[in-house]
């Protein structure tokens, strides 16, 4: 009996994470039309915390994602197109796109990567996420997911918030080690979208495209 | 000796990863010469060879990405070639509000066309974004030419740029860029008037770019990349042309 009682925290963390894998599998299927929203909040910046917000646009099935800077001004006209197996970065000031392989283009270690806003698959693969709660949020009542992020990442701890009604993010809140929020955004003007993939991809003609 | 670099730069390509090459003829009246710009992708950077008439340079390049926040490209160049040895540092790039371009070299006497600049050279290039739509820049340039320049852009749907700069004597810079046509290509104009006189013109098409420049004293050129051919003549004191192609593996 004793053993069966020390061995429940251990079958309840189970479940919790089997519940966090569910939950994620839910938005999965819940997001694979082409879908966009505007991403809106406080980050930590090199020069401290200011605003952001990002026109996020998703087509799931082809596993791309393009993220446009409206805010802060220093970013307006910047954006990230995340494929399947790269990251490209286009900078306004310089017109360049730099497009990086996924897995070096990870490794920034500059605050928070903007990369999961858009794919929350992605993101779950690197952050080991479990199921905390529920929460009423002003667009309904929503999952509490908390995980800490594989080294490497940018930031420590996540807390995602899903809403339970139609499964999707509305709330990321990345931490740092030492649980200081590097970025607290919610997801807003989300809508499901007819999205095509070279308007995706699209970047100006006279960029210098930079190959890392 | 010119060969055996070839040859060993070729192996080496095969042997290792990511690259490319960049082969050409530079022509001008009564003489041909071959030009060559190689480069291989090393795990912390790039390394890059340009072998053009009289002279060669042997570089080192490295990178850092910010992310959507900015990007860092900086490196070193050694040269050897007629009339002695020379090098050059680098480093350009942008982070949030700034962008900024530094280049200080020197070289005993041009190699055209692939080492325009003679003796002391170097450039500096600052430009901050003073809101979203709008850019400020100064530029302090010794090179083929001496000059210092500032210059405000307004981005309203296209962009217009206008500045002052003295090359000896002042001048006036106008600038115009914007998407034209119904596949949003790109036109870039600049126009340099007073002490230094030049027109460049820019017409990004996606698969082709095309490009002018005309000077006064009268120099001027005509250029196009189709994909990866280069197409460039032009007159520069004697009438020259130069065609290039870019082979990129994998």
């Amino acid at each position: 009996m004793k053993r069966m009682l020390a061995l429940l925290p251990l079958l309840f963390a189970l479940a919790l994470t089997q519940s966090a894998t569910e939950i994620l599998d839910r938005v999965e299927k819940n997001l694979q039309d082409p879908w966009q929203a505007v991403v809106q909040g406080l980050v930590q910046g090199p020069s401290g915390q200011e605003g952001l917000r990002a026109r996020v646009f998703a087509l799931p099935k082809e596993n791309l994602f393009r993220i446009e800077f409206q805010k802060p001004g220093s970013l307006e006209g910047n954006f990230t197109v995340i494929t399947e197996k790269e990251v490209w970065n286009y900078l306004y000031l310089t017109n360049q796109l730099i497009i990086s392989p996924k897995e070096k283009a990870q490794v920034q270690g500059l605050g928070f990567s903007p990369q999961g806003l858009g794919d929350l698959k992605g993101l779950s693969e690197r952050v080991a996420l479990r199921v905390v709660g529920e929460e009423r949020l002003p667009e309904g009542t929503a999952w509490k997911l908390l995980g800490q992020a594989k080294e490497g990442q940018g930031f420590a701890s996540l807390e995602l918030y899903i809403l339970k009604a139609d499964p999707r993010p509305v709330r990321f809140v990345f931490r740092d080690e030492a649980g200081k929020v590097l970025a607290d955004l919610k997801v807003v003007e989300f809508k499901r979208a007819a999205l095509r993939a070279q308007d995706l991809k699209r970047y100006p003609k006279d960029a210098q495209v930079v190959r890392r | 000796m010119r060969r055996a670099l070839f040859w060993l730069f070729l192996g080496l390509s095969s042997a290792l990863a990511q690259g490319r090459l960049e082969a050409g003829v530079y022509g001008v009246p009564g003489a041909l010469a071959p030009t060559l710009e190689a480069a291989l992708a090393l795990e912390a950077g790039e390394a890059y060879l340009r072998l053009g008439p009289g002279r060669g340079a042997l570089g080192l390049m490295g990178s850092l990405s910010l992310g959507p926040l900015g990007y860092l490209a900086y490196g070193v160049q050694g040269e050897v070639g007629e009339g002695g040895l020379g090098g050059a540092l680098f480093a350009e790039g942008g982070a949030g509000p700034i962008a900024l371009e530094g280049r200080l070299g020197y070289r005993p006497q041009e190699a055209l066309p692939l080492f325009p600049e003679a003796g002391l050279f170097g450039r500096v290039a600052l430009r901050y974004r003073l809101l979203p739509k709008e850019v400020v820049g100064l530029l302090l340039e010794r090179g083929e030419v001496a000059r210092a320049e500032a210059t405000y852009a307004l981005r309203e749907g296209a962009t217009y740029t206008l500045g002052a700069g003295a090359s000896r004597l002042p001048y006036l810079v106008l600038g115009w860029k914007g998407e034209v046509g119904e596949g949003m290509e790109v036109l870039d104009l600049a126009l340099r008037l007073g002490g230094l006189n030049r027109l460049e013109a820019g017409l990004y098409l996606g698969e082709a770019s095309l490009f002018l420049t005309l000077s006064y004293p009268f120099a001027g050129s005509v250029g196009a990349w189709v994909g990866d051919l280069g197409l460039e003549g032009g007159y520069k004191g004697f009438p020259y042309a130069w065609v290039r192609y870019i082979w990129r593996w994998p």
